[in-house]
């Protein structure tokens, strides 16, 4: 079974062969084309140009049900279960869907089928009766599998699916896999958890940059020669940030100190960061970093202390945490970051109301030089400050809510991907203004799976991983493969 | 001024004063509607385009105006009131019972508000803190207030007259309230409609609590990251519309002036939303606008007031009132002018 697809806009040129009975990772940094790959394979994505050749013989995978009549199925990381249903009915949704409308389900039937399904993966003692939402993540992901090795795949592909699993369950997954194996079946693997993919694959392919730099044997393969094929990128001639500036004395003023941080995901964090520093927080999707600006900002429960110029945030409270400096731009732009069907102008003092209001009225004169200020800092492109924020460019949506963060006059400013979804552009824009921020005095925590990113504005990046702090770097000390390194050591 | 702070949100006339951007005005849509029944309605009757007729429908809309305004606030924060015909039963009747009993007019008025507040304020605390979607909480709350008021009067009507027991001075005060007009030509009950209407849209429009509410709406999380308490904003425009349908209910005793806790304000509540979302309101939050809600308002009104002197069978007049909320909702879903 030989697959290529030269010429793919996200992929370049790529090409790469999957075999049956074999077990073939799949691994690479995040935008290294990974998920755009495996969205073709299921149809969900359609290839600009190059050839996908199933058995020798060319196949346009049009369409995600032509995908899986070709015999390729998908698990994907997020589950696509529906939870109000039961096992069987999960399982066997297409074969009901394809029924005429009014044909009698036959539940009986349908039990068998099942009930074999899952004996096949060793599951044989959940109840296909029982209501999916009731399951725990593990078993929901065992059914995804039955429910692909029921429609007879020939080619299954993983996606990380061991990121909420806890050892033993993926022990038990991994034994899974290898049975699959023995069969016949095809597994396309893809892991972050370098240590899993050296244990259970046949073949490994590296990708990089939209590239697929290399498939190897997986034969005396060290963690340290996959991560210096999936690191040595062109970085460009900039310069990173941490070598241009003279580094911090320590008696420079600590401006957020945080101590045994406990949150969803994070598990016993310190780190402080002093006035003037951009520390950068790198780790894996399941490294607990993603939690950890909700949790600093008090969007979510949290424990341990998180103490600002020497005062402690008691209560996680948002609006307490402005108070004593804090501002958060999170990751989810168009969900919890902007208003979106608010103006610019809005948007910009939105974070800072109780200043720019009088008696309760708004002072609309102060609102629009505040706007125009931050508009005119951040040079965002817009066309009044009464537009719509939900108009704008990705890029010009983030510096309206940097802008926002900008004027609760912060001292701390915490970040969670500054530029997903912004093009390059606007990227080198942001990263500018970041460091004019830091050096006003401002201590800036940028958290970022994208290593270039850190690399280049960080002075000190610290890397988690399963909620705690695995390493830190600081100054010419940083680099991809050290990164890499501390986010995937086990 | 070229540049306005106003959101789009509040319609996209208030982004710049240009004849583009007002034709792509929400409002304007409804307003030319209006403006297309009044005229044919001119042409079609006599009595239509009579200074009485036409203050006559100012009153007839007054009370569902009222309340569409409070409804405008909690549809603005993303949330709905089924409560409101219920509470507009109780805090008249409850009112009226006062009235009866010998009360002053004042701590009788309050106590029906407060009844009101207190209403909208659980409805809030329900729809927030108890996590309950609103639609379910006050469908709840429809049938405790309707209860409430059913128990409370034991099923009997309540007429505000001296005969039950009513002051004359208090009573005398009371009816100019809902029967009275001003300057002896404007119906009291326009002018206290016309007055809350303006408060609410400086409030809306002008003040810190109305952006909150905008932007709550519009997006609860992008609020929350704002530090502004998504909660508490809620149940603000949750007793923002109490207080509203308690003092409509008040003005409705006062005009008729006799009630009953079984079909007092029976269904009002749609008539409320509906009214509401033909002004331009959207049931997902963040959209909507006074201006919107008194055009809203308008249409049905003088669609009702329309129907009827041209002789249309009340029958009829519903089914014509139901078409009037889809064409008119859907000819601003369908023309897919506005970016989302």
């Amino acid at each position: 079974m030989t697959k290529r697809f030269p010429g793919v806009l996200a992929l370049d040129r790529i090409s790469a062969a999957f075999r049956p009975g074999e077990v073939h990772a799949v691994v690479g940094e995040n935008g290294a084309g990974k998920s755009t790959l495996m969205n073709i394979l299921a149809g969900d994505l359609q290839p600009d140009g190059g050839e996908i050749r199933i058995d020798g013989a060319a196949a346009v995978i049009a369409s995600p049900l032509v995908s899986r009549a070709c015999g390729i199925s998908v698990v994907y990381q997020e589950l696509s279960l529906c939870p109000t249903l039961t096992i069987a009915e999960n399982i066997m949704m297409s074969d009901v869907a394809a029924r005429p409308a009014l044909s009698l389900v036959p539940r009986e039937d349908m039990r068998q089928q099942v009930r074999k399904a899952l004996a096949r993966l060793g599951m044989g003692g959940l109840d296909p009766d029982m209501t999916v939402g009731r399951l725990s993540v593990a078993e929901m992901q065992l059914v995804e599998i039955a429910r692909a090795i029921r429609q007879e795949a020939r080619l299954l592909i993983l996606d990380e699916p061991n990121s909420a699993l806890s050892k033993q369950e993926s022990e038990k997954l991994f034994d899974i896999v290898r049975q699959l194996r023995g069969e016949g079946v095809g597994v396309v693997y893809v892991s972050h958890h370098l240590s899993e993919v050296l244990d259970l694959a046949d073949r490994i392919t590296v990708m990089r940059d939209g590239r697929t730099i290399e498939t190897i044997d997986n034969e005396g393969v060290s963690e340290g020669r996959l991560i210096h094929a999936m690191v040595g990128r062109d970085l460009g001639t900039t310069t990173p940030w941490a070598l241009q500036v003279e580094a911090h004395s320590d008696d420079t003023d600590t401006v957020l100190a945080v101590e045994g941080l406990v949150a969803p995901g994070l598990d016993g964090l310190d780190f402080s960061v002093r006035a003037g520093e951009i520390v950068g927080i790198g780790g894996l999707p399941d490294s607990g970093k993603d939690g950890l600006g909700e949790a600093l900002f008090g969007l979510c429960e949290r424990r341990g202390r998180v103490v600002i110029n020497g005062v402690e945030l008691r209560q996680a409270n948002p609006l307490a945490a402005i108070r004593c400096g804090m501002t958060f731009v999170p990751a989810d732009r168009r969900g919890a970051g902007g208003l979106l069907t608010m103006s610019v102008a809005e948007n910009v003092v939105s974070a800072s109301l109780p200043r720019f209001s009088l008696a309760g009225f708004l002072r609309r004169g102060a609102v629009r030089h505040a706007a125009r200020a931050q508009v005119a800092r951040l040079d965002a492109r817009i066309s009044h400050l009464g537009q719509r924020l939900a108009t704008l460019s990705g890029g010009n949506q983030q510096k309206i809510i940097l802008g926002r963060s900008l004027v609760t006059n912060p001292r701390v400013l915490i970040l969670h991907e500054p530029t997903r979804g912004v093009d390059v552009g606007a990227k080198a824009e942001i990263y500018s203004i970041l460091r004019g921020i830091a050096g006003e005095g401002v201590a800036v925590v940028m958290i970022s799976s994208e290593v270039p990113e850190l690399i280049l504005n960080a002075e000190r990046v610290l890397v988690l991983r399963g909620g705690r702090l695995s390493g830190e770097l600081t100054g010419s000390g940083i680099n991809e493969e050290a990164i890499l390194e501390m986010a995937m050591a086990s | 001024m070229t540049d306005l702070v106003g959101a789009g949100a509040r319609g996209a006339a208030m982004d710049r004063f240009s004849l583009a951007s007002l034709l792509r005005a929400r409002e304007t849509g409804v307003f030319i509607a209006l403006a297309v029944l009044c005229i044919f309605l001119s042409l079609a009757t006599d009595s239509f385009l009579t200074s009485l007729n036409l203050l006559n429908i100012g009153r007839q809309v007054s009370l569902l105006g009222i309340m569409a305004v409070g409804m405008t606030f909690v549809l603005i924060s993303g949330e709905v009131d089924l409560s409101v015909g219920s509470t507009y039963a109780l805090s008249g009747l409850a009112t009226g019972m006062l009235i009866v009993a010998g009360w002053a007019l004042l701590p009788a008025l309050a106590l029906g508000l407060f009844t009101g507040a207190a209403i909208g304020f659980v409805n809030g605390v329900l729809s927030t803190y108890g996590r309950l979607p609103s639609l379910i909480a006050t469908l709840g709350m429809l049938s405790i207030v309707r209860g409430v008021a059913l128990i409370l009067t034991g099923g009997q009507p309540v007429t505000v007259n001296l005969r039950n027991g009513a002051d004359a001075g208090v009573l005398q005060a009371f009816s100019f309230m809902g029967q009275g007009y001003l300057f002896g030509i404007v119906p009291m009950q326009l002018v206290f409609f016309a007055v809350i209407a303006a408060i609410a849209w400086v409030v809306l429009s002008y003040t810190s609590f109305g952006f909150r509410t905008f932007a709550v709406g519009g997006s609860a999380k992008a609020a929350r990251v704002s530090g502004i308490s998504v909660n508490w904003v809620k149940i603000w425009a949750f007793v923002v519309m109490g207080l509203l349908a308690a003092f409509a209910g008040i003005l409705s005793l006062a005009f008729l002036p006799s009630g009953q806790a079984g079909r007092t304000g029976l269904g009002l509540e749609l008539d409320v939303i509906a009214a509401t979302i033909v002004g331009g309101a959207s049931l997902a939050g963040g959209e909507g606008t006074i201006l919107g809600t008194i055009l809203g308002v308008l249409i049905i009104g003088v669609m009702r007031n329309g129907l009827v002197l041209m002789g249309v069978s009340p029958f009829v007049q519903e089914l014509m009132i139901g078409l009037v909320i889809i064409i008119a909702v859907g000819i601003d879903k369908w023309s897919m002018r506005r970016s989302g």
